[in-house]
C-alpha cells in the first residue's frame, strides 16, 4: 500500500463581488508526490469548483503559481506533498497569495501591478551598441556572459519581492533591480547612465538591507543578493 | 434569477493580436518596425505575456549559418520535408528556412542571450533528424540559450513589446471572430479580471493562441493550451487542417508530463517494464532504446497495453521505467544534471538509486488553422478570409506536415510571426474598413448565458478528465477504427453532459470555473475533429499511426480540412500539398519527392 497523507489546507479566499475575505479549510488525502497544484485541482474536481488559483506551465518555468505557504513564498507547481510535510514539519498548511499586488479573487493576484516595477527598469536594451563595419554579428565571450547569465534565469515569480525585508512600497524590488543589472553587465547596452540613475535613485538598490531573503527563497536558486551587492559597489 | 449579459464597451484598433506568445509578439514587433504608430492590442489568457508557453521550450532553434563550411539550406529543407513524412508544404519550408539566420541576428539585437563558444560566436548543437548531405551525418544546426531557448525568445519579445508600448489585455480571452462576407473585422473579448465583454473592431486580426495539448491526459503543454483559437475558428465555420497530426514524446515524466529528453537514452538509460525486462530489444533489435521517437512511444504503449506497465498510485497513470542507476556519477551530475533535477523536483526520485517513471506525453499539434505561406487564414483550399491571419502552433501553413522536427517549432514562431507582420502592414495600407456583422457578439452572449443558466448536477473537471483519458487511450499513440468510433461516441456524450452542467458560482469576475467551462467546450470541439480526421485517414503517416493501416499510402497525399457545421456535424475537405521545390526540377529535386521516412 502506497503512503498517503491526510492534509489540511487553510486557504485564504477573497470574493471581489462582496469584498469579503475568509479562511476556508479543505481536508485532502493525497499521495506523496502530488504537487500543491494537483491538490488545488483535486479540490476543484471533488469539493469546490469555485476556488480560484493561478498557474500556467506547471514546470517551474513561468512563475505564475507563486504563493505563500506557511509563511514561505514558493512555486506550488514544484511543491510535493511529502517535501512540504518534511520541510514544514506539519500536515496543516496556510495558503495565501503573495502580498506584492492586490488580490483579484482567492489566490489570484493582479500580476500586472506587480510587473509595473519590472517594466519601469526597461528590461530590454535601451540603446544598442552599433556593430563596427567589419563585424557581421555581436561577439560576446563566455567570460562576459558568466557575470550575468545566472540572473537571466529569473522568471519574475516575485517570491524574492515578497520575501524582501526592505518592503515594496519604496523599493523597486530585487527582481526588477536584477533585470536592470543584467543590462548594465551586457556589452550591447549603451544606456548605462540612464540605468544607473534609476538603480541609485530613492527607490533603487540602496533600499536593500542585504538580508539576502531574496536569494534564500528564489525557486530558481539565483543569488539575487549577490547581484545587488555588485551593483552597490558599481562592479558591473 | 437569470443573468442578462451585455457587451460593456467597444474599442477600435488597427491590429488585434489574440495570443501573446512568441508568434504573436514577433508579429507585433514587425508591425511596429515597419509602421510606427500602428495601434495594436495584444490579448493573452495568462497573467502577463512573460507567462506564455513559448517560455517552456528548452532545446534550440535551427538556423543554417551562411558562414558554416558544410551546412546548407537545402539540407535543412530536406530534413524538414522528410521529417514531415512528405506532408509539409515546400513553399513554406523554403520561406522559413531561408529566413532563419536573419531572425537569429534580429533576436541578438533584441538582447537575447544565446550560448556562446570560446570565440564568442554562437554555439551550436545537434538534434534528431537534422542532417548534412541529405541524411548522411548529424548537423550542428541548432543555436540555443542553455536549456531555456524559448524563454530567451519570449523575454526578448515581450520586452520589445513593452518598448513599443503595445497595449496588453492580460487574463482575457477572445470568444468570437467577427466575420461578414469573408472579411474579419475584429473579435469579442471576455476580460476575466473585470468580468466584462468587450467588442474590438480591428482592421486586421491575428490568431496566435498556441496548442491544444490539454485534450490529452499527459501532456507537456501548459494548463492554458486548450485549443481556444482552433475552437473559435471552428465556431466561425472555418476549418482546422490536419487535426489528426499530433506528436507524442516517448518519455514524459509521470505526473507533470515534463519532458525527459532523448539524452537519457543517448547516455545509456534503458527502458524497462514491470518485470524489469529491457523491452526495446523486442521492438527494435538494432537500435533498441535509441530508435526514433514514434517507435519508442509505440513500444512503451504496447508494454502498458499488454499489462507490463506499472500503475502510479498518486497520479493514477500507467507507465514504464527508465533505468539510469548504472550510469556513472559524472553522467548524472554533469551530463544529465537538468533532467536528473526534474526527477528530483517533480517525483522526488534519486535517479542514481531509483527507477524513474516515464510514459509517452502529448507534445505538439502539427495541424491548425490553415493559412497561406503569408499566414492568411483560409476558408477553403482557394479562398481566404480577408483581414484574418494565424501563426504559431494554432496555425498550419504547413511547415511540419505530419511530424515536426525538434527545434523547428520556435523557428516557425519567429519567422512566420515576421511574415505575418509584413503581410498585415501591407493589408493595413490598402485595406478599407468594413462593417461588423449585425449580430456581432450575440453568439458569445448566448453561449455564456447557457453556461450560467444550466441546471444539471455534474462537474466540469470530471468531464474533462474522462475526455483526456479517452483521447489518450483511443486517439493517442495507437489508433484503430474501433477505438476511434468509441472515442467519438464518448465525446458526444460528454458534450451533452457538459452542456447541461451548472456552474457552482455565477459571478463573471475572475470566475475560473466559467472559463474552464468555455475551455472544455473548446477541448471537446478540438478532440472531435482530431478523432474525425484520424478515423478518415486510414493509413499511417508521421505521428498519426493506425494499427489497422500501418503504411503510408499515396491516395492520402493531401491535408485534411475539418469543419464543424452549425448543427454540430463534422465534415471533411482537402488541401493539396505544395511540392514547389520538387516541381521546379532544380538541383537535388528528387530528394523532395514522396520519399520514404526511414532513418
Amino acid at each position: 500500500m502506497e503512503k498517503t497523507y491526510d492534509l489540511v489546507l487553510k486557504i485564504q479566499r477573497y470574493d471581489p463581488d462582496t469584498d469579503k475575505s475568509w479562511i476556508q479549510e479543505y481536508k485532502v488525502t493525497a499521495g506523496r508526490i502530488l504537487r500543491f497544484v494537483d491538490l488545488f485541482r483535486k479540490i476543484n474536481d471533488e469539493q469546490d469548483p469555485t476556488l480560484a488559483w493561478n498557474s500556467s506551465c506547471e514546470h517551474g518555468q513561468c512563475g505564475s503559481c507563486s504563493l505563500d505557504i506557511n509563511g514561505k513564498p514558493l512555486l506550488v507547481c514544484e511543491l510535493l506533498v511529502e517535501n512540504a510535510v518534511d520541510y514544514f514539519k506539519t500536515t496543516i498548511f496556510y495558503v495565501k497569495p503573495l502580498k506584492i499586488a492586490p488580490v483579484i479573487r482567492d489566490l489570484i493576484i493582479d500580476f500586472e501591478k506587480a510587473y509595473e516595477k519590472v517594466h519601469k527598469v526597461k528590461p530590454y536594451i535601451i540603446k544598442l551598441k552599433p556593430l563596427s563595419e567589419e563585424e557581421k554579428e555581436y561577439t560576446i565571450f563566455p567570460d562576459e556572459q558568466k557575470k550575468y547569465i545566472e540572473a537571466t534565469r529569473c522568471i519574475n515569480c516575485f517570491c524574492c519581492a515578497s520575501a524582501c525585508m526592505a518592503g515594496h512600497n519604496h523599493f523597486i524590488g530585487p527582481n526588477a533591480a536584477m533585470a536592470s543589472i543584467i543590462r548594465m553587465m551586457d556589452s550591447r547596452e549603451q544606456a548605462k547612465e540612464e540605468r544607473l540613475k534609476l538603480l541609485y535613485s530613492q527607490e533603487g538598490i540602496y533600499r536593500c538591507h542585504t538580508s539576502k531573503a531574496c536569494s534564500f527563497v528564489c525557486p530558481k536558486k539565483i543569488d539575487i543578493a549577490h547581484y545587488i551587492a555588485l551593483a552597490k559597489e558599481g562592479a558591473f | 434569477m437569470e443573468k442578462t449579459l451585455k457587451i460593456t464597451s467597444t474599442i477600435q484598433c488597427d491590429v488585434l493580436i489574440i495570443g501573446a506568445g512568441g508568434a504573436g509578439l514577433r508579429c507585433a514587433a514587425k508591425i511596429c518596425n515597419l509602421r510606427p504608430g500602428t495601434s495594436i492590442i495584444a490579448v493573452t489568457k495568462v497573467a502577463h505575456p512573460q507567462k506564455s508557453h513559448t517560455g517552456s521550450a528548452q532545446g534550440g532553434l535551427s538556423a543554417v549559418d551562411p558562414g558554416d563550411p558544410v551546412d546548407r539550406l537545402k539540407y535543412h529543407m530536406f530534413d524538414t520535408w522528410k521529417g514531415s513524412d512528405c506532408t509539409a508544404d515546400q513553399n513554406v519550408i523554403k520561406k522559413v528556412t531561408e529566413a532563419s539566420w536573419d531572425e537569429t541576428l534580429w533576436l541578438i539585437k533584441k538582447g537575447m542571450h544565446f550560448t556562446r563558444n570560446e570565440e564568442g560566436k554562437l554555439s551550436k548543437r545537434t538534434f534528431g533528424g537534422h542532417t548534412l548531405f541529405f541524411g548522411e551525418i548529424s548537423a550542428f544546426r541548432a543555436i540555443f540559450e542553455a536549456d531555456r531557448t524559448g524563454k530567451g525568445i519570449l523575454d526578448s519579445l515581450w520586452t520589445e513589446a513593452l518598448r513599443n508600448k503595445i497595449q496588453f489585455f492580460n487574463q482575457s480571452i477572445a470568444t468570437e471572430l467577427f466575420i461578414k462576407n469573408d472579411r474579419c473585422t475584429g473579435a469579442l473579448l471576455f476580460r476575466q479580471k473585470e468580468g466584462e465583454f468587450v467588442k474590438v473592431i480591428a482592421k486586421a486580426t491575428v490568431i496566435a493562441t498556441g496548442g491544444s495539448g490539454q485534450v490529452f491526459k499527459i501532456t507537456t503543454n501548459c494548463r492554458h493550451n486548450t485549443g481556444d483559437g482552433l475552437a473559435v475558428a471552428l465556431r466561425a465555420g472555418l476549418p482546422v487542417m490536419d487535426p489528426e497530426a499530433v506528436q507524442f514524446h516517448p518519455t514524459g515524466i509521470v505526473g507533470p508530463g515534463i519532458l525527459a529528453s532523448e539524452a537519457l537514452r543517448g547516455e545509456g538509460g534503458i527502458l524497462k517494464n514491470n518485470g524489469l525486462e529491457p523491452f526495446m530489444i523486442n521492438y527494435a533489435p538494432g537500435m533498441r532504446d535509441l530508435a526514433p521517437r514514434d517507435i519508442v512511444s509505440r513500444a512503451i504503449e504496447m508494454e502498458i497495453r499488454e499489462k507490463r506497465g506499472i500503475s502510479h498510485p498518486d497520479h493514477n497513470i500507467e507507465h514504464v521505467w527508465i533505468d539510469l542507476r548504472h550510469l556513472s556519477d559524472y553522467v548524472h551530475d554533469v551530463k544529465l544534471k537538468e533532467i536528473s533535477a526534474f526527477f528530483k523536483s517533480f517525483v522526488n526520485i534519486d535517479a542514481k538509486k531509483e527507477l524513474c517513471p516515464v510514459r509517452p506525453s502529448n507534445h505538439y499539434q502539427m495541424g491548425g488553422i490553415p493559412t497561406t505561406e503569408f499566414g492568411e487564414v483560409q476558408k477553403s483550399e482557394d479562398k481566404i478570409i480577408s483581414g484574418l491571419f494565424a501563426i504559431g502552433e494554432c496555425a498550419s501553413a504547413s511547415l511540419h506536415g505530419f511530424n515536426r522536427l525538434a527545434t523547428n517549432s520556435i523557428l516557425e514562431l519567429i519567422t512566420m510571426g515576421r511574415f505575418v507582420g509584413e503581410k498585415v502592414v501591407g493589408f493595413l495600407d490598402d485595406g478599407s474598413a468594413d462593417d461588423l456583422p449585425i449580430d456581432a457578439g450575440e453568439k458569445t452572449l448566448s453561449q455564456f448565458n447557457n453556461y450560467l443558466n444550466a441546471k444539471g448536477k455534474d462537474n466540469f473537471g470530471q468531464i474533462r478528465n474522462i475526455m483526456r483519458n479517452t483521447m489518450t487511450e483511443k486517439a493517442g499513440v495507437f489508433r484503430t477504427e474501433d477505438g476511434l468510433n468509441k472515442a467519438m461516441e464518448t465525446l458526444a456524450e460528454l458534450k451533452n453532459r457538459s452542456y447541461n452542467t451548472a456552474l457552482s458560482g455565477k459571478s463573471l469576475r475572475m470566475n475560473q470555473e466559467l472559463v474552464q467551462c468555455w475551455e472544455l467546450d473548446n477541448l471537446l470541439s478540438v478532440a472531435s475533429v482530431i478523432v474525425k480526421g484520424a478515423q478518415e485517414r486510414r493509413e499511417s503517416r508521421g505521428a498519426h499511426y493506425r494499427e489497422d493501416y500501418q503504411e503510408r499510402q499515396d491516395k492520402f497525399n493531401y491535408h485534411t480540412l475539418a469543419y464543424i457545421t452549425e448543427s454540430g456535424e463534422i465534415t471533411l475537405g482537402k488541401r493539396a500539398i505544395n511540392m514547389c521545390i520538387h516541381e521546379a526540377k532544380g538541383e537535388n529535386y528528387e530528394k523532395f519527392g514522396n520519399i520514404l521516412r526511414k532513418y
